[in-house]
């Protein structure tokens, strides 16, 4: 991706931490706790009413953010929209199935209408009155990355700012899930949603650049596959600041965060990541670069490089 | 500029390759009929593919039965579309496939024994989420690297051979395997049912008595490739992906505009995007779904892109069935054949022209113009539409 | 106070999570799919004839038969009271 430069001018986030509308939360986030709950804004000043009764959580978490960001940078409208998802609408997906499976007669079709994928997406184009390209990406622990690598397409093809983010949304039946098939998370299940403005000019509004973003399935050595998305970036792992990984941690890098524990585990966690590495860029000054390693499933790499803008 | 098309694959209710489908196509033959693998399910018809798991699965090799359908459809057609090509350290392959259900079928045999409480097996969770259908595809096949999945309800198919030119033109992959691939459920079958839209009659696209879809399965898959992968692959095109839109109509969560705005921009956007003129265009393979409000608001897009000179269209989801994410892939297939064989597919069970647009499709097969650019088009739920342009490779 | 009609506007703000919604705010004869009334839309006109069968028994197999029947809760109530007379 050695093209133009990329900058994130607006970022916002729903998650079961202080993160909405609160610029510099990065500097005093502690671990999330199993007894944090989700963290909602005053919806309604967000979202129309008549759209608002309908929506699950995913869906109002999203709208929001995006809202907040188009806001915050300024702009009018984003020349796409681009969403990425681990695991869709669940709470409407389940509602759907749940009555498919136990009503006789005649079925309520909401909770159908909101289960695809791409509900966030359309009713982020619906709310802001929005024609343009409009994606749902859904790669498991890798959708965030995928849609943040269609949107780097589309400024590459001559948009200016993309609206991007990604969203999952924790239902109960989850957590017996995990439990059920013994897989070891680490940390509490949440909610979460981040979404970004992403544009090709560095403007005042500026938090980070957006260096470059890879993309890995079926990986074979994750260590090999860092060093050389570092190396084609002029980086070794001796010079990244910060790496806040999901997995592992970067050998020889000067510092490791686990992402994971600020904000609880979802498919698209690396989101939150992103924001916060934002966030902390604007925050700190000794901060030049930081790597997003994703390895939330082993067998999928996600590599996100954000470096600082000079002013 | 466009991008090379070197290799295809299909399955669907009209055939479990690209020749049998082809083959139903010309002899008019629909796939759409009683169901006979999905059982316990109120439509009373659908175009099933016709093959059970069990099936699919020994024809494949596919030991686990921890597979969804959707996997298997994909694979089958993927299989197909990747024909003898090898593995290669220098090109860089990718993958993008297109679902919107992903393993649903494996996911409500799970939620029907978890509510009943009649030992759910969790195992057969691992298959539900859609980037799973995608990379079981992609272990089968041995592609590593780049894997991606689309889901923007009916228009994902479309929206994958749409991204996989662009990342071939940006130089981000040499080769990638595109397509779509969706499995009739239950879900679908009672959610198109609770949105009243789906008829129990067999669908009759663009017809003034339409009264809405009956639901398909299958999948498409199509292998592009840039310039350095054909120098090295030495594969001849068979045509080009050479024009491609995707727009937001932004008027309501189902319902298309009654202007069409997001499909005449996504049409309009995609033949400009493709360098020819409107009167190049030699077919429309068109969405219709058979539903009132979609072959309405399609019409009315046609007639404000190409005014009174629409080129000879048609629906070919009378054949199938509307196979959601896998349509615009399967589409793509046949409008690629419709190159290919010189053919205009007829749009099966129509007889009366819509009132309010007047337009009439191509009913009977044509064998006799030359078919050199083809648009295709996939509109869906969250008024996301999406046309492609596919042109005769020179 | 007529029953059914009272009746008939918890169901709606149930069905329809109309949230901010009570039972006052609805006049029998608002029109629920204006603007100016409710503002619904076509994927309330579907969970409307849910409604109908769900707690009335009623069904309507054809959605444009319930543009007439859905202007407001004196059409509804109208509707409802014809069925179960015929």
């Amino acid at each position: 991706m050695n093209k133009t430069a990329l900058y994130i001018t607006a970022a916002s986030t729903v998650s079961h931490q202080p993160t909405f509308g609160n610029a510099g939360f990065s500097a005093a986030l502690g671990p999330v706790g199993a007894d944090h709950a989700l963290i909602s804004p005053d919806y309604k000043a967000y979202i129309e009413a008549g759209l608002l009764r309908r929506m699950s959580k995913i869906l109002r978490m999203s709208v929001a953010c995006s809202k907040e960001c188009i806001a915050q940078a300024g702009i009018g409208q984003p020349d796409a929209i681009v969403v990425g998802t681990g695991l869709g609408c669940l709470q409407d997906t389940e509602k759907f199935l749940n009555t498919s499976l136990t009503v006789e007669g005649l079925l309520p079709p909401t909770s159908f209408i909101q289960s695809t994928h791409n509900t966030m997406a359309g009713q982020i184009s619906l709310s802001i009155g929005n024609h343009g390209y409009n994606m749902t990406h859904t790669q498991n622990t890798l959708s965030f990355e995928h849609a943040l690598l269609d949107a780097s397409l589309l400024l590459h093809e001559g948009d200016r700012n993309v609206l991007v983010g990604a969203a999952d949304e924790h239902i109960d039946i989850l957590d017996d899930i995990t439990g059920q098939l013994a897989f070891e998370t680490g940390a509490a299940l949440t909610s979460g949603a981040s979404f970004f403005i992403l544009s090709s000019e560095n403007t005042a509004y500026t938090m980070a650049e957006l260096a470059d973003v890879h993309v890995v399935g079926g990986v074979a050595g994750i260590q090999e596959e860092t060093d050389a998305f570092l190396g084609r970036n002029g980086l070794a792992t001796k010079d990244v600041d910060l790496v806040l990984f999901a997995g592992n941690p970067v050998d020889g890098a000067l510092k490791n965060v686990p992402y994971l524990a600020l904000s609880g585990v979802y498919a698209t966690a690396s989101a939150f990541a992103l924001h916060y590495a934002a966030d902390l860029l604007q925050a700190d000054r000794g901060v030049r670069n930081v790597l997003i390693c994703n390895a939330l499933r082993e067998s999928n790499l996600g590599l996100t490089l954000l470096r600082t803008v000079e002013a | 500029m466009g991008v090379s098309i070197t290799g295809i694959g299909v399955v669907s209710a009209i055939g479990m390759s690209v020749e049998e489908n082809l083959r139903s196509l010309r002899e008019s033959k629909s796939g759409i009929g009683p169901l006979h693998y999905l059982q316990g399910t109120k439509a009373s018809r659908a175009g099933e593919v016709k093959a059970s798991n069990d099936d699919l699965r020994r024809a494949l090799g596919v030991s686990t039965e921890y597979v969804s359908r959707t996997s298997l459809l994909g694979l089958q057609a993927a299989r197909e579309a990747w024909g003898d090509n090898k593995r290669s350290g220098v090109i860089r392959t990718g993958l993008i496939s297109a679902t919107s259900v992903g393993g649903m079928d494996r996911s409500e045999v799970f939620y029907k024994d978890y509510l009943s409480q009649n030992k759910p097996d969790y195992q057969l969770l691992t298959t539900h989420d859609s980037g799973s259908t995608t990379e079981r595809i992609a272990r089968e096949l041995g592609i590593t690297g780049y894997i991606n999945t689309l889901s923007t309800a009916c228009s994902s198919g479309a929206n994958a051979i749409m991204l996989g030119a662009r990342l071939i033109l940006q130089g981000t992959l040499d080769r990638v395997l595109v397509g779509g691939t969706d499995a009739l459920s239950g879900f679908t079958i009672d959610g198109f049912r609770s949105l009243m839209i789906y008829d129990e009659q067999w669908c009759r696209p663009f017809d003034e008595s339409r009264a809405g879809l009956n639901l398909g399965e299958g999948a498409g898959f199509l292998l592009l490739e840039g310039e350095k992968s054909l120098e090295l692959t030495g594969n001849v095109p068979v045509c080009q992906v050479s024009g491609w839109a995707n727009a937001a109509d932004a008027y309501h969560q189902t319902a298309s505009s009654p202007d069409g705005k997001g499909a005449t921009l996504a049409i309009e956007n995609a033949i400009r995007r493709a360098g020819i003129g409107l009167g190049d265009i030699s077919y429309v393979n068109a969405h219709g779904t058979g539903t009132k409000n979609n072959d309405h608001s399609e019409s009315v897009a046609l007639k404000n892109v190409f005014g009174d000179h629409i080129p000879p269209f048609s629906s070919t989801k009378a054949f199938t069935g509307h196979t959601l994410a896998a349509a615009g892939a399967i589409e793509a297939v046949f409008s690629v054949l419709a190159i290919q064989q010189n053919l205009i597919y007829p749009n099966l069970n129509y007889q009366t022209p819509i009132a309010e647009t007047g337009l009439a499709p191509v009913a009977q097969l044509n064998t006799a113009v030359p078919v050199n650019a083809v648009l295709s088009n996939s509109f869906g739920f969250g008024g996301n539409n999406s046309s492609l342009v596919f042109t005769r490779y020179e | 106070m007529d029953s059914l009609k009272e009746d008939l506007k918890k169901q709606i703000i149930e069905q329809l999570n109309l949230e901010d919604l009570t039972v006052a705010d609805i006049a029998d004869d608002a029109l629920l799919f204006n603007d100016q009334g409710l503002g619904l839309d076509s994927i309330d006109a579907l969970e409307l004839i849910v409604l109908l069968e769900k707690y009335h028994g009623i069904q309507l197999v054809n959605p444009e038969e319930g543009k007439e029947a859905f202007k407001s809760v004196d059409t509804m109530a109208a509707y409802i009271r014809k069925r179960k007379a015929a």
